[in-house]
């Protein structure tokens, strides 16, 4: 199988004392400690202000354990993209944030789609999962 | 300045031919500035179950963050981790009704998040006519009883209580004053009328409830359901402007 870890830090100085909260996980297939993710989806792209873009150009299997990782690696801290699942805001990566999050893609209304505003945002992504369904050609 | 950094790597030595190895550093800023971060909900540590009936059928979700407690549209960030170790055992994230995905035992997020809330309901109270010492006016469980008859005085009183549900506005010598819901919500929290507020006076006193305005559901609270009725913990924290 597959082994893939995801670990996060998160450091600040906000609190009277130091905040230090760190977590690791290994990626596996929905329910298991045995098989991990073992596909995997990565993209790097320019998206101009205005454009959404629907992340994932497949369908991955519904209620799994996927992980997705975005980045907006736009280096001016007013370049923003909003990100949506469905009609739902989640919310906005300015630049040089990042977020990693399960999706589950539970329908054709569950996709995630993201708008650049600010200017040219230059983004990337990486989708891990365990199976995805092909979108029918156009 | 505080500073609050977020650090992610992922590592795969087999997922790809060639070896996986990424890492991202983020700087923690406010909406479009350099300006580091400032509030935090701290980290947060709790264990589900008890459910009423406790068996799966009672299984409820728990909500971490209300929308309507922050600023929405910011560079707002949530962090949950599943804790558990018992492989089948997963919480389930919504943003509002929207299924995010599961988080299995071990898995972790983090997430910028939009805080968008939905209108809180308001409405006013107008202290009039005669009122005397001892009148009492009660809402939301709560009583006020007048120290004296001076109208702006028991305005002011009633702007002086702790309400569950509910906060108040009120300007020093004015006899009117503003109650503003607690969480946005269309379920119950409508229009309110006079009768919804219980008047005692020994006088002709009025506490007459006007300018109401209907609550509309908040559009992004965060919840998360387990799927176990036994006891699951999770550890959530917020990083917020």
């Amino acid at each position: 199988m597959a082994t893939t870890t995801a670990a996060v830090t998160l450091t600040s100085d906000l609190l009277s004392d130091n905040m230090s909260v760190t977590a690791s996980t290994t990626c596996m297939k929905a329910g298991t400690t045995a098989d991990g993710l073992d596909q995997m989806e990565y993209g790097y792209l320019d998206l101009v202000t205005g454009d959404e873009y629907d992340l994932i150009g497949a369908t991955p299997t519904v209620s799994k354990a996927s992980k997705l990782y975005l980045k907006n690696h736009s280096t001016d801290e007013t370049y923003f993209i909003a990100i949506t699942q469905g009609t739902q805001a989640i919310g906005k990566l300015y630049g040089g944030d990042w977020m990693f999050i399960p999706a589950d893609f539970h329908d054709a209304a569950g996709e995630i789609a993201i708008t650049a505003n600010g200017g040219t945002n230059k983004i990337c992504y990486a989708l891990f999962h365990e199976g995805i369904t092909l979108n029918a050609s156009a | 300045m505080a500073t609050t950094t977020a650090t992610i790597t992922i590592n795969s030595t087999d997922l790809l031919t060639d070896e996986l190895s990424l890492t991202s550093t983020a700087t923690l800023t406010t909406a479009g500035t350099s300006t580091g971060v400032t509030q935090t909900s701290g980290l947060a540590r709790k264990t589900t179950g008890n459910f009423t009936p406790d068996t799966a059928a009672g299984i409820q979700a728990n909500v971490l963050y209300r929308a309507g407690d922050y600023t929405a549209d910011k560079a707002n960030k949530v962090y949950i981790k599943n804790t558990s170790t018992t492989a089948a055992e997963y919480f389930t994230v919504h943003i509002d009704q929207e299924e995010l995905g599961r988080l299995y035992a071990g898995d972790w997020m983090f997430m910028p998040w939009s805080a968008t809330s939905g209108t809180k309901a308001a409405f006013t109270v107008t202290i009039a006519a005669t009122w005397a010492a001892g009148d009492t006016w009660e809402f939301d469980g709560i009583t006020m009883t007048a120290a004296d008859a001076d109208l702006d005085n028991i305005a002011g009183q009633l702007d002086g209580l702790n309400y569950p549900n509910w906060t108040t506005t009120w300007v020093t010598g004015e006899v009117t004053v503003i109650f503003t819901a607690r969480y946005a919500s269309d379920a119950s929290e409508v229009v309110y009328a006079t009768a919804d507020g219980t008047l005692d006076t020994a006088g002709n006193g009025t506490a007459d409830i006007s300018s109401s305005t209907a609550g509309t559901a908040s559009e992004s609270d965060i919840t998360i359901r387990p799927s176990v009725h036994t006891a699951m913990t999770y550890e959530t924290l917020l990083i917020n402007e």
